[in-house]
């Protein structure tokens, strides 16, 4: 997006739509911005709550990111969870089970205890109503009704049975007596043993419970003691008696639970310690196991980093006769094989490149002598009968075709040879295109074509070398004009930050999708059956591009069916300048899409709409162009870029197509960038650089396929 | 080479057997149980009090008059402080005027309600309910706390009323104090010795003051500490009044406010007191603070030292445990070296009562030569003299247990008929006073020999019904314990000595008192501790038994001794270390060391007995 930026504002000069589009997308990115963050965020709320989420999120970036990364820190942290949940789901059932034990083995010691306690209070209930009845007290006897005897002794009666009941077991249980019905009682009051609080220590349900029937009923409790003794747990049994005087009371036995609970906590604890050695130990050896394995695979990816790299002598270290030894050793020996696969193809690639070189050469002699055996004959063609001159002329024709092909596969050689050199020096391209044009004026005549030239205003200076330079221009004005079909050609120079351009645009049958950078491919033909009427060879863009890629500059090609195309040199100020921008956009601003958007954004009437548009043409041509890019150059980041680039060099080290050259237009779009990483290839994609540094890469594999065939 | 690399491999895996070997030890040792280990100390816990408690509830809404009475009647055995519960019972001006603490009434079974059916009642209460609360009186304990078997009925009615405003039933009259069953008294209530200093007595050379047990009465579930203290400060029991003294300033008492006194963490009591105690010098001082220590120490015997504080929080002295015993003189702080007895030759011997050991030897001096057969003897508490009844019982001689002495005259006669009717065993007391009693039916005498040498004075016993069978002296010299038959029926008595010595009459013992009402025959006994005693008798209807017995009259709740037939005498010490021993018939001298069963000392003595 940035990259977007750069690229248009160095065409601001004159130009209103990049002007629109340095200051407008400023403010219309920000929305684009905050929404991004909010959907990220996930949280549609307050800007406080969202800045105290980011202030969350911080300092767990890198965890989540280590937690991405790391596969041994996932595989034991899920150890360690899933073994957690098991020994805690091993440790509630062992706890139940231990506590079932022990409350049943209690509950039944202490029904049988309760029992035997009840049937003592209800005998001594028996026997004290029985010596009352027979042995009436003298000091009673005389008018005391039967109701007043009756509830004579009861308090004393009542603190015996149960200080009696209670001495049999201090400590291990408790008795306790409570009036029948509610806490009135009829003026009966509680007792308890051992400091026991008897309302608070025994549930109301239970109370109601016995209240209402005469069977022993069981609860659990939790005593109250009111000495300041901590409540404990206990087991309460309670039934209604008949006291002395046959009125019902209620008797518990309170059972505390104490022992159990040590018991319990004893197994709880240890339950505890073992589950955490478990959980220690299962962790600890799922690090070991996950180490085992990572440790080789982790030394093989940055072997395979490496290996990518271009650095095929790196081998993995072997030791053992395990899984992991045996993937290294198939490593290595992928390795090995790759090495000498690709030394094959370079010894091949050179073979060839010396091949073609040398029979360029050695056809020269031959052909010189035949040219001057032509030239006789066709100095002599007017005293030939017609269908014999015509031969002759057809034998100059091609004589010269030959001779220009014949020149340009030198050139060509030359440069994949890397034995191009560039002399550079300040020029006026201004003086280079016009040149070209007059060069070309006969030819557009002829096609009925205008050669238009702009922004020729102003001197635009650079270092370069003109006679490349020129035959970079001269490739493309011809070009434009044998494709303009008769329409006009607009050639446009200009300058901006640190960065020259001359655009050739024509407005003939196009390029398809595609073709803008299969144009650059050697001996590559928009229309198979459409003949060479100029007589071109083939390699006049490839030379091209060779050129402009020797003074660190650009050179790209835009195109639409029908709408015309155009071509854009953007060369540095100064030979050692790298480019970061062009100041001619690379699709023009008459080309069909800008002038339909531009009507459907006016339509539209949306201000931030229009400020956006010029601004997605250029965005929408890099995508189209880098989606192509993107896939030639992933599926060929090493081998094919490689060969591509190795016939300059001849060194298989440099995988820079251009070794002697500028290393800038490398360094941007070219073979470098490829193995720096997949993720930088959009963000150039968009500047431009990468349909060129995309170009090469396709344009060598047709290349490589003619030659093939 | 290959050697070498070969010995480093035994070396290695030897050192890894070494290890394995120790590790093997370490766990062996951790799965099981240990067999040695260090010592430490064993902390004491506290033991859990099992006691029955009453909650006591408040009248519910629209209880009837039955209700109301018997809630009244069991909020009384509850542990409610100041009987809040129990005036809820009552009708506001009742709760005004009744004062819980002026008595507590102790019936045999608790007392039985009925309503009241003369119809007086009824006309003179207009819409009011009368009930009767009867029972067979037991004991009482008075307003000063003090202790005093009872018999006979007891009767007390209450009166109920409708309160006018709220339309509940209230208790509007009813008697003061309150009235419980014995066990429940037993429960509630807690026997404490209060120590005052006799008035008159004093010990050794430097002259320590004697600590004179008094016996209360305190509720022991209800902060009983202070209870104590405030009842020491207010003075001894009337009973006991006239003998002895407190050193604390008249007026005395604890700072306003103090409640719930407990030691700190190491045993330490500080005691708050006001301004009128804080007047006391500092000899005073150490004495109020040992009446504190003696009287707090058999509550809470682990009471190491005491504190006492004036108005302001000045400390105004403390004392710790040890130097109490300097203090004062104090019977059950004595231990008795040795246990004496007769022989079969009817010589006097001793046994040391440090160590199990059985072998006796005759005592030094006169005594033990057996130049007189002896029936009865008594050693000074000293153990520097002894005193021998011959063994006819006509004659006491006094001689001391010093080598080479020559047995003098006797110092007392009895005219008697039968060795059973004359002279009683003789009992020494703290100061060195030595008492005796002629049995002689036709002229029956108590004497009392100042310092064992004198000249036997009479001693005058008011109110005396019947004859002195025995007589063992306390060792505070202000008490006195008497067997006194009357008729066929024999009673343990107690009795104050009020001494006038700056006349220089003879003392007398007064206000006897019944300690044991209910034992019938009383056939030995022996002071046992500073207000115990231990006695062989038979209850009404029981059988010869051998039991503490408290002077106040009260029943204890500890066990009795094990049970040993045909005792005929029986000797205690002050000192609870000291074990008991007795005489019986069929075993001879026997001694009961404290969680063992009796012992046989020598199969041909008799007449034991201990210091004093």
């Amino acid at each position: 997006m940035s990259g977007d930026r750069t690229a248009s504002a160095p065409g601001g000069p004159g130009e209103r739509p990049g002007r629109s589009a340095g200051a407008a997308p400023a403010g219309s990115r920000r929305p684009r911005f905050l929404e991004g963050g909010l959907l990220q965020g996930g949280v549609q709320g307050s800007p406080v709550v969202r800045l105290f989420l980011r202030w969350v999120r911080r300092p767990l970036l890198p965890v989540m990111r280590l937690w991405r990364r790391n596969i041994q820190l996932r595989v034991v942290a899920a150890t360690l969870l899933m073994s957690l949940g098991v020994v805690l789901l091993l440790g509630f059932v062992v706890i139940g089970q231990v506590r079932n034990g022990l409350l049943d083995a209690k509950v039944k010691a202490s029904q049988s205890q309760a029992t035997g306690g009840f049937a003592v209070a209800k005998q001594r209930a028996d026997e004290a109503a029985s010596a009352a009845g027979g042995a009436p007290d003298t000091d009673d006897a005389d008018g005391t009704t039967a109701d007043g005897r009756q509830s004579q002794n009861v308090i004393q009666w009542m603190s015996d049975l149960v200080e009696s009941l209670s001495s049999g077991g201090a400590g291990a249980f408790d008795v306790v007596t409570l009036p029948v019905g509610d806490e009135s009682g009829g003026g009966r009051s509680p007792r308890g043993s051992g400091n026991v609080d008897p309302t608070a220590s025994v549930p109301a349900a239970l109370r109601e419970r016995i209240n209402n029937s005469t069977t022993a009923a069981q609860s659990y409790t939790r005593i109250v003691y009111s000495g300041g003794r901590s409540s404990q747990p206990a087991l309460v049994i309670g039934k209604q008696i008949n006291d002395l005087n046959s009125h019902p009371y209620e008797l518990y036995y309170l059972f505390p639970l104490t022992q159990e609970e040590k018991s319990l906590s004893l197994v709880k604890g240890t339950l505890a310690t073992a589950g955490l050695f478990v959980v220690v130990l299962l962790g600890a050896i799922a690090w070991l196991v996950v180490r085992q394995v990572v440790t080789p695979v982790r030394m093989a990816a940055g072997i395979a980093e490496r290996l990518s790299a271009g650095r095929l002598q790196e081998r993995m270290k072997v030791t053992g006769e395990d899984d992991i030894a045996r993937l290294g050793e198939a490593f290595n020996k992928m390795a090995q094989n790759l090495q000498l696969k690709i030394q094959q193809l370079e010894d091949l690639s050179r073979m060839q490149r010396r091949f073609v070189s040398d029979v360029s050469h050695e056809l020269r002699t031959p052909l010189t002598t035949v040219r001057m055996a032509a030239d006789v004959i066709h100095e002599a063609r007017g005293d030939f009968d017609p269908v014999t001159a015509r031969s002759a002329e057809l034998l100059a024709d091609q004589l010269d075709r030959f001779e220009s092909l014949l020149a340009d596969l030198l050139e060509i050689s030359r440069f994949d040879a890397g034995a191009a050199a560039l002399e550079a020096e300040p020029i006026d391209l201004r003086e280079v295109v016009r040149r070209v044009v007059g060069g070309a004026e006969p030819l557009a005549e002829r096609k009925g074509t205008r050669i238009r030239v702009a922004g020729d205003q102003q001197p635009v200076v650079c270092e370069a070398d003109a006679r490349r330079v020129e035959r970079v221009l001269r490739n493309l004005v011809v070009n434009a004009v044998e494709h303009g079909e008769g329409r006009d050609v607009v050639v446009r120079l200009a300058s901006a930050g640190g960065a020259v351009a001359v655009a050739v645009r024509d407005y003939g049958v196009g390029l398809k999708p595609g073709e803008a950078t299969r144009v650059f491919s050697r001996f590559w033909r928009a229309d198979p059956a459409r003949a060479r009427t100029t007589g071109g060879t083939g390699l006049g863009l490839s030379i091209a591009l060779e050129d402009a890629r020797l003074h660190g500059g650009w050179l790209q090609a835009w195109g639409e069916p029908g709408g015309g195309s155009q071509f854009r040199l953007t060369l540095p100020r100064t030979a050692d300048e790298p480019l970061r921008g062009s100041p001619i956009p690379l699709e023009p601003k008459d080309s069909r899409r800008n002038r339909g958007l531009d009507e459907a954004g006016v339509a539209r009437g949306a201000d931030e709409k229009r400020a956006t548009v010029p601004v997605r043409p250029g965005a929408g041509q890099g995508q189209q162009l880098p989606a192509h890019a993107g896939v030639g150059s992933r599926t060929a980041v090493g081998p094919s870029a490689g060969p591509a680039a190795l016939p300059g060099n001849g060194n298989g080290a440099r995988v820079v197509p251009r070794p002697a050259g500028p290393a800038d237009g490398g360094r941007s779009a070219g073979g470098t960038a490829a193995p720096r990483g997949h993720d930088d290839r959009p963000v150039p994609g968009q500047t431009g650089g990468s349909p060129e540094g995309a170009g090469p890469k396709d344009a060598s594999e047709p290349g490589e396929a003619f030659r093939g065939r | 080479m290959g050697a070498d690399r070969e010995g480093g491999v035994r070396r290695r895996s030897g050192r890894a057997v070494a290890y394995a070997a120790c590790g093997a030890v370490l766990l062996a040792g951790c799965a099981s149980m240990p067999d040695s280990g260090d010592l430490r100390d064993v902390e004491s816990t506290p033991r859990q009090d099992t006691g029955v408690r009453v909650f006591a509830m408040p009248p519910a809404e629209g209880a009837r008059p039955g209700e109301i009475m018997q809630g009244f009647l069991e909020a009384l055995t509850s542990d409610d402080p100041q009987y809040d519960t129990a005036r809820k019972y009552l009708t506001e001006k009742a709760a005004a005027s009744w004062q819980p603490d002026e008595s507590a009434t102790v019936l045999a079974n608790g007392p039985s309600v009925a309503p009241a059916t003369q119809p007086r009642d009824r006309e003179a209460s207009d819409n009011g309910v009368t009930y009767l609360l009867s029972g067979s009186r037991v004991a009482a304990v008075d307003a000063e706390q003090a202790y005093a078997p009872a018999h006979g009925s007891y009767e007390a009615s209450v009166h109920m009323t409708k309160d006018p405003k709220s339309g509940q039933w209230r208790i509007d009259g009813l008697p003061q104090g309150v009235v419980m069953g014995r066990t429940d008294f037993q429960r509630n209530y807690t026997s404490v010795n209060k120590y005052y200093f006799a008035s008159t007595a004093t010990v050794g050379a430097t002259g320590q003051p004697v600590a004179v047990a008094d016996p209360v009465f305190v509720r022991g579930k209800v902060d009983p500490m202070t209870q104590v203290v405030r009842s020491l400060l207010d003075g001894p029991s009337r009973w006991l009044g006239p003998v002895v003294r407190s050193s604390f300033p008249t007026g005395s008492a604890l700072q306003k406010g103090v409640t719930g006194l407990a030691p700190d963490d190491q045993n330490r009591l500080t005691v708050p007191l006001n301004a009128k105690a804080a007047q006391a010098g500092p000899a005073k001082c150490t004495e109020m603070a040992t009446q504190l220590l003696f009287t707090l120490r058999n509550l809470m015997p682990t009471l190491e030292s005491v504190e006492l504080r004036g108005p302001g929080g000045h400390a105004l002295c403390d004392l710790g445990e040890g130097r109490a015993d300097a203090v004062a003189w104090h019977a059950s702080g004595q231990r008795p070296d040795y246990l004496y007895y007769l022989d079969g030759k009817h010589r006097l011997e001793r046994l040391p009562t440090t160590g199990a050991t059985t072998s006796a030897a005759p005592v030094p001096g006169p005594l033990g030569d057996g130049a007189k057969d002896l029936r009865s003897v008594a050693v000074a508490r000293d153990e520097q003299t002894a005193a021998g009844v011959s063994a006819d019982g006509r004659g006491l001689y006094v001689a001391s247990l010093a080598a080479g002495g020559s047995l003098g005259p006797a110092v007392v006669t009895s005219q008697g008929l039968t060795p059973d009717n004359r002279l009683t065993t003789p009992s020494w007391d703290a100061r060195g006073d030595l008492w005796v009693a002629d049995r002689d039916p036709r002229d029956p005498k108590l004497y009392v020999l100042a310092q064992g040498a004198g000249k036997p004075e009479r001693v005058n016993v008011p109110g005396l019904h019947g004859r002195i069978r025995d007589v063992r002296v306390a060792a505070d010299g202000v008490r006195v314990a008497l067997v006194v038959t009357d008729g066929d029926k024999e009673s343990l008595r107690i009795g104050r000595i009020e001494r006038d010595d700056k006349s220089g009459a003879a003392p007398t013992v007064v206000e006897l008192r019944p300690a044991a009402p209910d034992l019938e025959q009383v056939t030995a006994m022996s002071w046992a501790g500073d207000s115990r005693l231990v006695a062989v008798g038979l209850e009404q209807g029981g059988v010869h038994q051998m039991r503490y017995i408290q002077v106040d009259g009260s029943t204890l709740d500890g066990p009795a001794p094990a049970a040993l037939s045909g005792v005929k005498a029986i000797a205690a010490s002050e000192d609870e270390r000291a074990p008991l021993v007795a005489y019986s018939e069929d075993d001879g001298v026997v001694r009961l060391p404290s969680g063992a069963q009796w012992q046989k000392v020598d199969k041909d003595g008799t007449a034991p007995v201990y210091p004093g």
